[in-house]
């Protein structure tokens, strides 16, 4: 399972509340314990990055998102205690559901992927309303994130 | 004096998968010297050639980012806690201008 079929409504309803920026967020699952999951929304600070140096930061948060790193910190204490990234997700606003080239550069350190345990979820919000969502992950033959199948269970 | 240090997921192929490591170091220089002296993977990572912190890698001593302290001259003491987070971001493929597709259309944007 990717994502719960509550995880995806929590989704949903968080990438619609925060148009016309996009929204950003994980999934933390326990390995040894896969039903022990944690969906964390995390603060998008793009649009304040951009207001601080518009130089070093053009977008702001309707074509980009920037986790707030005290939610990364958050993140790091939860994968200390045992937990691990298993989705990462974000929302792209009057655009499509596609890993952009962006998404994947980002995605990627020192050319593999930064959580390798990891699958994207992307999700397309027109007009406020949800339009689509997909999932990509790592193909390792391909060197490239590719899309799969998204069934909320 | 010893310290913890935490590496997140993206940091340990550079650490042979150690989530934690503890380090003697007086400050967050000097701990980032031991780090990358120990884990030589690290090097370029973190600090550019120049020895700055990368803009995508925020450090904290305990749950303050270090840019609300001295930087890398922040002292460090027995016990502390500091953790190396790199950015998680992402975005779109560019800005869109004019008015939105229909969502029907969206799969096929030629820009993602």
């Amino acid at each position: 399972m990717i994502l719960s079929a509550e995880e995806f409504s929590r989704i949903q309803a968080q990438a619609e509340a925060e148009y016309p920026a996009e929204c950003c967020g994980v999934v933390l699952v326990r390995p040894d314990s896969p039903g022990d999951r944690l969906l964390l929304a995390c603060r998008n600070i793009q649009s304040e990055l951009h207001a601080k140096d518009p130089v070093r930061h053009p977008r702001d948060a309707r074509t980009a998102y920037f986790i707030d790193p005290k939610d990364l910190l958050s993140i790091g204490r939860r994968e200390a205690q045992g937990y691990r990234v298993a989705v990462i997700y974000h929302s792209h606003i009057d655009a499509g559901a596609y890993f952009s080239e962006t998404d994947k550069r980002n995605a990627l350190m020192g050319g593999e992927p930064a959580y390798p345990e990891a699958v994207y979820v992307v999700v397309s919000v027109v007009e406020r309303r949800l339009a689509d969502a997909g999932l990509f992950v790592w193909d390792p033959a391909a060197r490239d994130f590719i899309p799969a199948e998204l069934k909320p269970a | 004096m010893s310290v913890q240090v935490y590496i997140p997921t993206p940091f340990r192929r550079a650490t042979n998968n150690k989530d934690r490591v503890a380090i003697d170091a007086g400050d967050v220089k000097a701990l980032l010297d031991e780090l990358e002296g120990r884990f030589s993977g690290l090097k370029g990572l973190v600090r550019n050639e120049q020895g700055e912190v990368h803009h995508h890698v925020n450090i904290y001593v305990n749950s303050e980012a270090i840019e609300a302290l001295q930087g890398v001259q922040t002292s460090l003491k027995d016990g502390d806690e500091v953790s190396i987070i790199p950015a998680l971001a992402g975005g779109q493929a560019r800005p869109r201008r004019g008015a939105c597709p229909p969502p029907a259309a969206l799969k096929a944007d030629p820009a993602g």
